[in-house]
């Protein structure tokens, strides 16, 4: 211990100037304010605990804010699988008349096949198509029941790759063909998707930028709240000369354990959820032949949600705070 | 330590409560300013503190010309100077010792240094024993005592007092003034705001008296009775 020799400042001595006091030890103002920092985390913390119904409301109501976006786009990162699983999407699919004979199929496909702007057509018969839809749609055992193939022949046009713009003339031709029953062209359908998950995904940005907001609110106000409640005590340390970082860092402190209970809270809620819709999203990912994986929130996204929150709660806080703080002094 | 240049100050709300102010204070020298209620001797109070800013005129604190003090600097003022008011303004929700202890807090001494200090100084108002209490059981005499206490636990050269003994009895406000006295006594430069014209007398100190805002007197009395 390096205890310097005990002085007694106060008593009458002969001083004229007596100066403010100056921090005397190797590096005491490091240390004090590592003190200082130290007190405030702990006691902030205390000062939640010691109003619990306040604080768990608080914390409830950040927590919602904050698992809205996140469970929306956890459903949207889901779907992303959806989107891309399905494969050669440029292919035009030709349903034929179901009473079409085989020879007339192959004529037709033979026919296409000479088509420029065909790069190729593979073609699937009624029994092909049925073994597919068993083994992948899950319909199997409904399958059973049937006593005849309802399935017709399907031509799988795929359009030169170098002549995208002729696609949709293609599909046009087709659609007119007098064997041709229906026409479905994936691209298109795919487009029509992707656009959606996009603007899901800009909707899911615009709701987290506007819930976060929500969140700032919510800290901010109840810390608001908490300063007004302490406005005396403000004073009093702004007489005493302490400086705004001094009299924001205790409801900063705050703030952060805020933000950092309601993150907390979020991954459990987020967790909760997950764990109610694991079995039926699992169903329905196998019945789409695994071209989706449900997943959850990874470690690292998790601790982002984490670190998102605190930086929120602290961010909140430091608004509240320094609102009023700058409204107690005069410039 | 002190000097007002042709002072004004001037509130939002029109009224005037001081006007053309000028007078210095001696490092050292002990003071008090006197006059009617509201001649203007919590404003003048408040300018040294920077708990106002004048609208006119030049203030000088320990040679730092306050006008030219910003925002940020204002803090850095108060912490050279001890502050006792006429409501002691301790805090009720801590113990006496965090409460002396608090500007030493603020002002960042290490906390094995504080408690030597809080104790002198609670030593020197002769409330050591009274160190874990809670200011809310004290006396009305005991809380002004903490709070002296408290502004003079940093040595501050400067200690400013509004109205320090205006809950008081006589008894009670002649020992805190005799307590202002040995500050000053010690090098500490002292101002005290105070109506109580028969006690200032007593002490023999300089006397500034305000009127409406004006300082119509500036005199030192003959110690008597
Ligand atoms: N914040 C304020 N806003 C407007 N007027 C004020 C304010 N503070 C004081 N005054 C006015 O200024 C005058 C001087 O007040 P003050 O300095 O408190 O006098 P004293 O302390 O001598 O009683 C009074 O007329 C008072 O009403
Ligand atoms: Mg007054």
């Amino acid at each position: 211990m390096n205890r310097r020799k005990p002085q007694n400042r106060l008593k009458p001595v002969a001083t004229t100037s007596a100066a403010a006091v100056t921090p005397t030890r190797a590096n005491p103002g490091l240390r004090s304010w590592r003190e200082q920092h130290l007190f405030s985390f702990f006691s902030s913390l205390g000062r939640l605990a010691a109003r619990p119904w306040a604080t768990a409301l608080t914390l409830a109501v950040l927590s919602v804010a904050l698992a809205l976006p996140l469970l929306f786009w956890l459903l949207l990162d889901n779907t992303r699988g959806l989107n891309s699983g399905v494969e050669d999407a440029r292919a035009i699919s030709v349903f034929l008349k179901p009473d079409l004979k085989a020879d007339a199929v192959q004529a037709l496909a033979q026919r296409l096949r000479a088509r420029a702007d065909v790069a190729a057509v593979e073609l699937k018969s009624p029994e092909q198509g049925l073994e597919e839809f068993r083994s992948q749609s899950g319909f199997a055992d409904a399958l059973k029941v049937l006593h005849y193939n309802p399935l017709p022949a399907v031509l799988i046009v795929s359009p030169r790759a170098d002549t995208p713009d002729t696609a949709p003339a293609l599909v046009a031709e087709l659609q007119h063909e007098p064997a041709v029953d229906l026409v479905q062209y994936d691209a298109l359908w795919r487009q029509r998707l992707s656009a959606i998950l996009a603007s899901a995904q800009r909707a899911a940005a615009v709701l987290a930028g506007l819930l976060a907001l929500a969140a700032l609110l919510v800290v901010g106000n109840t810390v608001r709240l908490d300063i007004q409640g302490r406005s005396d005590e403000i004073a009093v340390m702004q007489l005493l000369g302490a400086n705004d970082g001094f009299v924001r860092r205790p409801f900063l402190y705050t703030g952060f354990w805020y933000g950092a209970f309601a993150g907390v809270l979020t991954l459990m809620l987020v967790g909760i959820v997950e764990w109610i819709l694991s079995a039926p999203l699992a169903q329905l990912a196998a019945s789409y032949d695994h071209r989706f994986g449900v997943h959850g929130l990874s470690l690292p996204g998790m601790g982002m949600v984490l670190g998102a929150s605190s930086v929120l709660g602290w961010l909140g806080a430091w608004i509240a705070a320094s609102r009023h703080i700058a409204l107690g002094q005069p410039q | 330590m002190i000097a007002f240049d042709q002072v004004c100050k001037r509130y939002p709300s029109g009224h005037e409560a001081l006007s053309e102010l000028s007078f210095e204070l001696a490092a050292g020298e002990m003071a008090f300013v006197t006059g009617h209620s509201g001649a203007g001797k919590s404003t003048l109070l408040k300018l040294v503190a920077l708990l106002e800013r004048p609208s006119r005129g030049q203030i000088t604190v320990g040679g730092q010309n306050l006008n030219r003090t910003q925002r940020r600097g204002i803090p850095g003022v108060r912490r050279g100077i001890g502050m006792v008011f006429q409501e002691h303004r301790l805090l009720l929700d801590r113990s006496v010792f965090d409460n002396v202890a608090l500007p030493l807090v603020i002002a960042g001494v290490a906390r094995d240094e504080i408690g030597k200090r809080v104790r002198a100084a609670l030593d020197k108002v002769g409330l050591l024993a009274r160190e874990q209490a809670q200011p809310a059981v004290l006396s009305t005499g005991e809380q002004q005592r903490i709070g002296i206490a408290r502004a003079i636990v940093t040595k501050p050269p400067l200690l400013i007092a509004d109205e320090p003994t205006g809950n008081l009895d006589p008894q009670l406000s002649a020992e805190i003034m005799a307590l202002f006295g040995q500050f000053q006594q010690v090098g500490t430069t002292v101002l005290i705001a105070s109506h109580d014209l028969a006690l200032i007398k007593r002490m023999g100190k300089r006397v500034l008296v305000l009127d409406h805002g004006k300082l119509i007197d500036d005199f030192r009395p003959q110690a008597s009775a």
